[in-house]
């Protein structure tokens, strides 16, 4: 940054007068962040990353003009400005974008952790060698792990207009990753998962991670294709929350009213089983997508999305919740100050049962437990829910896993699967190191279309 | 954008512990995207990105930082902090800099910044016009133009000092089908690494009518049969199919640390005698190319795959570093975000000589894929999954019926061998190739094809 950041508010809403924005909003936001990958005992790469930029949105003529720009100098400024007009100039959108005063009260987020702010690279570094070497010495089959990395970053964010919003807050993180690559004759299989913590180092518990992850990938060795056939289905934790995540835009309230979900137009009607209940909660402790509030400066909360089956609601920004006529949930998300507003969730998740892993493996006569999904970007239509995807996982027979399994597809419609749930685990988990986080326990689905012999 | 005396202080600063090779990356970026939904602009976003990335190797070990504090005590601070990481000996050090000026390859009419916003909305309101008329069950249409002008400075130690110009358009276009309860949509997203006469040359109502034809047939398609079959895969995106089950695994990311399934293999059968895949990153004006790669080597021609012999692979300097052979001139990254790494441009399975016609004439039973969506691989296993976004069953050398919901998973060098016809209906498709380096745009392409045997993943019988 080449300027204070008071100096800076005051310089863009100065020229922004003069440019005939009537009110006006700056986001800024600024990143800090340490990486390590290790590869074989040694550092692979290290890298240092620091960034920060600021976005403008502005009422011209009764719409709404944004544009970003990363170069903080006064010319970057009034062509960040001249190019905001233009936007509000041709942007037609029906229902207008409004500047957000503030709520009453924001909660606190507890999301600095001065320990993980403090954390030095030498620390880091001997976290990502400490996990490797527990990966390797998993299970001898282990060749190599071809991703092992540390990051440890922290971000501040603040949003200040003209109509007295001021909110700012501050927050860490630290994620640890691993892709561990298992070898046995022609057979190779990989495993990957990554970890997180807001607080400390230590929560992610590097040794018995790097472990989980080696071991994991040593029991899909072998793994061998099935019959096609309409199998029961558990979808393991990890992977029904990575679907979740994937389909986090069907419960987004500007995309049903866009015609751009399947759930357009169902709210009060049984969507899911009367077993599924659905939160968002944006303070939810040890929970990745925590924040007080959300991208327009809305106070953030907790909102029903699915209660017994029954949409309830869905997320909302300030735009789509007034043309639905209710208040915003504190969905608003801006993907840093380069994005465009849109609505995601904060912590989505599934309520989760009372059956453990082990009791929903040991109640499956024939199925298949899903642990790894692929091309989810592609393989899943978020309009209509539909999905057909590359999978891996074990075969299960009378309440036992029998082998692995790979080289198989699983397909179905996101929606209707859950109405089909037969049981659900107590095993809680997130997917995603940040807002838009989706969590799920292990799912029990009555049958869908395997494909693969 | 930054001075030649400021680049060689921050090398010199990178050197100063001993790293043998530094290089920095200054990108100045300028994005327009204007999205507009049911024929009403709703979003128009412009922003400029800009940051510098400083890279120090030593050996094997690469230390990358990047910051947008362009000012010369912090780069000069952001360079000593990577050398930090080094830990080598202090070397004498004398920075010669040669400029060199480059003639674009890719020639630019029509820039960006000198369009209307409103001329940009035109081709958009075209696109939403013919897709909504196109059938009665269209019911929505999601249009987005996207333009980006970016300018980069490369140099490093050993001398180098080249800036270049990137400039691409593209028009996405998106067509939402409703019948009953049932959505489906259909998508066509045409870009050049061009100016704006790439949008005003387009024939933009053709995309939008492929968009909304494969909409409409797929709403009211039952579904695709699952299990092994013959596929027939179509010209232009389909061939993603060579970009996931193959290139993907040539990349020296993966090669060098023999983490690839075509590590070791050069010289060796690993294709269909049929197969002949390059990725070309001169092209003129096409999507995935540009006139130099980001570390600043030329692009070329690289043959990966002559008559199903492998022939190379797809490397960057470190690449080059860790398996003893030169760049091939394909180090990309997103934006100075990222530490560059070996990645494809425009990456395609050369044209054979069978007419397209003549295979569905000659295939009794298979799953036709017409317009393949994206996918995925893992590269150690070779394992690959992609979707069909517009199919049909063949039966008896004629297209029967429509199907949906098909995805195709395989083995990278199982579905290369199994290859049984080539076409001669050679085109290209765009997409945007995700992976170690961040986002980049890349063409892939290939004639008609057929597989003998792939596993279809469908739902009949659900």
């Amino acid at each position: 940054m080449t300027m204070d950041l008071n100096q800076l508010k005051q310089a863009v809403f100065e020229k922004g007068r003069a440019y005939g924005f009537s009110e006006m909003e700056i986001y800024y936001q600024a990143d800090r962040a340490t990486s390590v990958r290790i590869f074989k005992g040694d550092i692979d790469t290290f890298n240092i990353v620091e960034r920060a930029g600021l976005s403008f949105r502005g009422e011209y003529q009764g719409t709404m003009g944004v544009a970003y720009t990363e170069k903080l100098d006064e010319a970057s400024i009034d062509q960040m400005l001249q190019a905001a007009r233009e936007n509000a100039e041709v942007t037609q959108s029906e229902e207008k974008a409004e500047l957000f005063a503030g709520s009453e009260s924001y909660r606190e987020a507890r999301s600095f952790s001065d320990e993980l702010h403090n954390t030095d690279a030498a620390t880091l570094i001997q976290a990502a060698l400490d996990m490797e070497a527990a990966g390797l010495a998993a299970d001898p089959r282990i060749e190599l792990l071809n991703s092992c990395s540390v990051v440890n970053s922290n971000s501040e964010v603040m949003i200040v207009n003209t109509k007295g919003l001021d909110c700012r807050t501050a927050s860490t993180m630290a994620v640890c990753q691993v892709s561990a690559l298992a070898k046995e004759a022609d057979a190779v299989a990989t495993a990957y998962d990554n970890a997180f913590s807001a607080a400390s180092l230590a929560d992610l518990d590097v040794q018995a991670f790097g472990d989980r992850v080696g071991r994991d990938a040593a029991a899909k060795l072998g793994a061998q294709e099935i019959e096609s056939d309409n199998y029961e289905i558990i979808f393991r934790n990890n992977a029904i929350a990575t679907l979740l995540h994937t389909y986090s835009s069907i419960f987004s309230g500007s995309n049903a009213d866009k015609g751009l979900s399947v759930l357009q137009g169902r709210l009060g009607e049984a969507v899911a089983g009367s077993n599924i209940t659905m939160i968002d909660d944006a303070h939810l402790p040890g929970a990745p997508g925590n924040t007080p509030f959300d991208s327009e400066g809305v106070a953030t909360g907790r909102t029903e999305v699915i209660k017994d089956g029954q949409l309830v609601s869905f997320l909302h920004n300030l735009k789509s919740a007034k043309k639905a006529g209710v208040a915003s949930t504190g969905n608003a998300y801006k993907a840093g100050y380069r994005g465009d507003l849109t609505t995601l969730p904060n912590n989505l998740f599934i309520m989760p049962g009372s059956q453990s892993l082990d009791e929903l493996i040991a109640s499956t006569k024939r199925g298949i437990m899903i642990i790894e999904l692929h091309g989810l970007h592609s393989g899943t239509d978020a309009i209509s829910g539909d999905f057909s995807l590359a999978a891996l996982g074990h075969y299960i027979e009378d309440g036992k896993i029998v082998r692995p399994v790979n080289q198989i597809t699983v397909a179905g419609n996101f929606m209707k699967m859950l109405q089909n749930v037969e049981a659900i685990g107590r095993d809680l988990r997130f997917q995603g190191t940040g807002r838009g986080a989706c969590g799920a326990p292990s799912l029990k689905i009555k049958s869908l279309t395997i494909s693969g012999k | 954008m930054l001075s030649q005396a400021l680049i060689e202080d921050v090398l010199a600063a990178a050197l100063e512990t001993g790293g043998d090779f530094a290089d920095v990356f200054v990108e100045d970026k300028t994005i327009n995207t204007i999205s507009m939904i049911g024929g009403s602009v709703e979003s128009a976003l412009t922003g400029r990105d800009f940051g510098v990335g400083i890279r120090v190797i030593s050996g094997l070990f690469a230390v990358y930082a990047y910051t947008n504090d362009f000012r010369r005590d912090n780069l000069l601070h952001v360079a000593r902090q990577a050398a930090q990481a080094i830990r080598g000996t202090k070397r004498d050090l004398t920075l010669d800099l040669r400029r060199t000026v480059l003639k674009s390859e890719h020639p630019i009419l029509i820039l960006p910044e000198t369009v209307s916003k409103a001329r940009k909305i035109e081709h958009m309101r075209r696109a939403h016009e013919v897709a909504k008329a196109y059938d009665p069950s269209i019911s929505q249409t999601s249009i987005t133009h996207k333009d980006e002008d970016q300018k980069v400075l490369i140099a490093n130690s050993d001398g180098l000092f080249v800036e270049d110009r990137r400039t691409r358009n593209r028009l996405y276009i998106e067509a939402v089908a409703t019948f009953g309860n049932e959505k489906s949509v259909g998508s066509s997203s045409p870009g050049a690494h061009q100016g704006f006469e790439f949008m005003e040359n387009l024939n933009v109502e053709e995309h939008a009518r492929l968009a909304a034809h494969t909409a409409k047939t797929m709403v009211r398609a039952e579904f695709a049969p699952s299990g092994k079959m013959p596929v027939i895969i179509d010209n232009e995106f389909g061939g993603v199919i060579f970009h996931e089950a193959c290139g993907h695994g040539l990349e020296s990311t993966s090669v060098a640390k023999k983490v690839s399934v075509f590590s070791d293999k050069v010289g060796e059968l690993v294709a269909s005698p049929l197969v002949t895949a390059i990725d070309d990153g001169t092209i003129p004006n096409a999507w995935g190319s540009s006139t130099i790669d980001d570390e600043g080597t030329p692009t070329q021609r690289n043959v990966l795959i002559e008559n199903g012999i492998l022939k190379g692979y797809l490397i960057d300097k470190l690449g080059a570093k860790r398996m003893g052979m030169q760049s091939t001139g394909s180090a990309r990254r997103e934006s100075y975000k990222f530490a560059p790494a070996s990645r494809m441009n425009n990456t395609y399975i050369a044209a054979g000589s069978t007419a397209p016609e003549e295979i569905i004439a000659n295939t009794e039973y298979a799953l036709y894929a017409k317009y393949l969506g994206g996918g995925s691989v893992n590269t150690a296993t070779g394992d690959f999954n992609f979707v069909v976004r517009e199919g049909y069953i063949v039966k008896n050398g004629k297209i029967e019926k429509p199907v949906r919901g098909a995805t195709l998973i395989g083995k990278g060098i199982d579905v290369l061998q199994k290859i049984d016809m080539v076409g001669s209906n050679l085109g290209f498709g765009q997409g945007m190739c995700g992976s170690i380096s961040g986002s980049i745009p890349a063409d892939v392409g290939q004639p008609m094809i057929r597989v003998a045997e792939l596993t279809v993943g469908g739902r009949k019988g659900e």
